[in-house]
């Protein structure tokens, strides 16, 4: 217990459901069907003298029993001088705060500081019970599996932090115990230019992208990475929830773009007339329909939008790929006020109109 | 139906555009922010008719989609709000296209637990009006119909987003705690100042029980992590007085006092050492 001194501070002494110094270390706390934690009889005993502790928590380093419990006698200390979360928040007080004022509270850390940590010693940092990905996967199976059955994991899964990397297991102003909102949390660590995915593609640098390009796909304005990417693991690339083309031409199948259809109406790609669903359209001829829906050569989404940001309306990307080296074509696309052109690019000049000049009225709006 | 918009004054709009703070270059295509509502009556699913705004302080209304998660997520959500709201001043509907099947949307609806009017949206009219391009969307207006707020789905607290931009337009909380809910502070841990406390406790349960030179540890660790923190000096003070060390008590004490000129602990001390 070389470390010891080191060691968080006071608070947490409890009672030993096992004895001192005898058997292997506990597993961690488990869910009962009652829903409610069971730790495991001796989990919060403190580490038999075989097993090196690397944490000790204060008071019982320094053999002060009684701070916690109502002996000072180490072998035989008696019960906690208070229940267990009150006991811990008359030092730890910033938990009791959090856990009063932060909207989204865990159940676990409500019910009992105890479910996560050994208030003696532990091998784990924060005398948490177990590593953190056992302890939280011990509770949460869903997530366990999630990660386990992935095609593609989130390597941030394996930083040093784990699982607290993202979540705060106490308490959070966020949904899911989310430290931060997705993107704020996102962006903490897709802000450089040296991150690789498994296969060794650079990622984008999100900052530079969203500082160079102004007009931002609304859930990333919303700050909702998640809306379409799953941050644990996923079976598509880039960690999205649902299947996206990858490449610039697909046949057209609603399926390829479940991920779009997800909030943008699938009926945009299927009627090839249309004077309500899209404002991509020349009088009624749909020209969303018109690129996308062929089964040969279909146009991608891809082909034409910035999928996070652009400096153009609509997401319009400001140049496409093309041929086998990447060629940028530029699109060359302006907006105007009754609808937009795309200039010298994949075709000829070709513009489209999706409202009379003075159809203010037509369109909703009462002229002043 | 007759939809229509009209502009109200610019410095209301800018107001409400400010106060109500939509995400940024987001509002239904046909319709912006501070931009009034004309209202309208459409079929209800399930037999007669209802209005899309109504007569309450803040009107809800969410376009969605029957089959498509993030709708399902969505009236789930909403439903959730909705009953949290209960008995508050607030029109709900949701709207669908009539070109899905009715049992198909009844099913749906049912299995979320929305239960505000569903409203027909008869050849997609009141969407391509709008605007709307989006499923699901909500959009928030107030009382005069005016449209404050543009929602799109987020998968992370959408509900408390929605809540908190009604209770806004209810008046039941400030600009301020809006934006505490829009933008979330960071789930901190507290840092070296919480730690600091930490030992500031342990210190005086130990000074209670009456072991000096561990209390005395403790209190020096806290003033070591953040020395901005008056009560660890008077805590300190008040050891080194109990261990007959007035001199450098009545330095702890003055440090305290530094910080804050009322520490009744460290007034006190100063009064139990002086002349020692």
């Amino acid at each position: 217990m070389k470390r010891a001194g080191l060691v968080l501070t006071a608070g947490m002494l409890l009672f030993a459901h096992g004895a001192w110094g005898a058997g292997k270390a506990p597993p961690p706390a488990t869910y009962k069907a009652t829903g409610k934690l069971a730790t495991a009889p001796g989990a919060l005993a403190p580490l038999p003298a075989n097993q090196q502790a690397a944490w000790s928590h204060a008071p019982f380093e320094e053999g002060n029993c009684s701070i916690c419990h109502e002996k000072d006698d180490k072998k035989n200390p008696g019960p906690l001088s208070m229940p267990t979360n009150e006991l811990c928040y008359s030092c730890h007080e910033e938990f009791q705060d959090m856990m009063g004022k932060r909207e989204h509270k865990h159940a676990a850390a409500k019910e009992s500081c105890s479910n996560c940590h050994n208030a003696h010693n532990s091998r784990e940092k924060k005398l948490l019970l177990a590593d953190t990905k056992t302890l939280c996967f011990s509770c949460h199976p869903k997530a366990k599996k999630e990660i386990e059955s992935a095609k593609v994991v989130h390597q941030a899964l394996n930083n040093e932090k784990k699982c607290a990397d993202c979540h705060n297991p106490h308490a959070a102003n966020v949904e899911k115990l989310l430290v931060k909102l997705p993107f704020d949390l996102c962006v903490s660590c897709h802000s450089r230019d040296d991150i690789k995915d498994a296969e060794g593609k650079k990622l984008t640098n999100f900052k530079t992208l969203l500082d160079n390009n102004k007009e931002w796909h609304a859930p990333v304005a919303a700050k909702d990475c998640s809306a379409c990417h799953k941050p644990h693991g996923s079976d598509n690339f880039r960690l999205l929830s649902m299947p996206y083309p990858s490449a610039f031409y697909a046949p057209y199948d609603p399926k390829n773009y479940a991920l779009c259809f997800d909030c943008h109406n699938d009926q945009i790609l299927a009627e090839p007339k249309t004077t309500t669903l899209t404002k991509f359209r020349d009088g009624d001829r749909n020209l969303h329909y018109l690129h996308v829906n062929k089964q040969d050569r279909g146009r991608t989404c891809r082909a034409c939008h910035e999928v996070h940001a652009s400096n153009q309306a609509h997401h319009i990307r400001d140049a496409v790929p093309y041929g086998p080296k990447g060629w940028m074509l530029k699109v060359n696309y302006t907006q105007t006020a009754t609808g937009g052109s795309c200039a010298k690019t994949c075709h000829q000049t070709k513009e489209y109109v999706n409202k009379k000049p003075d159809a203010g009225k037509a369109d909703g709006k009462k002229k002043p | 139906m007759s939809l229509f918009f009209r502009p109200i004054s610019l410095s209301l709009a800018l107001l409400l555009a400010v106060v109500m703070l939509p995400l940024r270059g987001e509002a239904f295509a046909n319709v912006k922010v501070g931009e009034v509502i004309e209202n309208a009556e459409l079929p209800v699913l399930g037999g007669g008719k209802h209005s899309l705004l109504g007569k309450d302080k803040v009107n809800v209304f969410v376009f969605f989609k029957p089959g498509q998660e993030h709708s399902h997520t969505t009236l789930v959500e909403l439903a959730r709000c909705a009953n949290e709201l209960a008995g508050k001043s607030v029109h709900w509907v949701a709207v669908v296209s009539d070109r899905y099947p009715t049992e198909e949307v009844q099913a749906e609806v049912k299995q979320t637990g929305f239960t505000a009017p569903v409203l027909i949206d008869a050849g997609d009219a009141l969407y391509g009006k709008l605007g709307v391009a989006l499923h699901p969307v909500v959009g928030i207006a107030d009382a005069k119909h005016a449209l404050v707020a543009y929602q799109p789905f987020t998968k992370i607290n959408y509900c408390d987003t929605v809540k908190a931009r009604i209770r806004f337009g209810l008046g039941e909380i400030s600009q301020a705690e809006l934006e505490q809910v829009l933008n979330p502070p960071e789930a901190s841990q507290g840092g070296e100042a919480a730690v600091a406390r930490r030992f500031y406790k342990m210190g005086e349960r130990l000074l209670k029980a009456g072991d000096l030179t561990k209390a005395l540890d403790s209190a020096k660790k806290s003033i070591e992590r953040d020395a901005s923190q008056a009560p660890s000096h008077s805590l300190l003070g008040a050891i080194l007085a109990a261990q007959g060390n007035c001199a450098e008590a009545n330095k702890a004490f003055d440090q305290a006092l530094a910080i804050d000129k009322a520490d009744a602990r460290a007034v006190d001390g100063k009064k139990g050492c002086a002349g020692k």
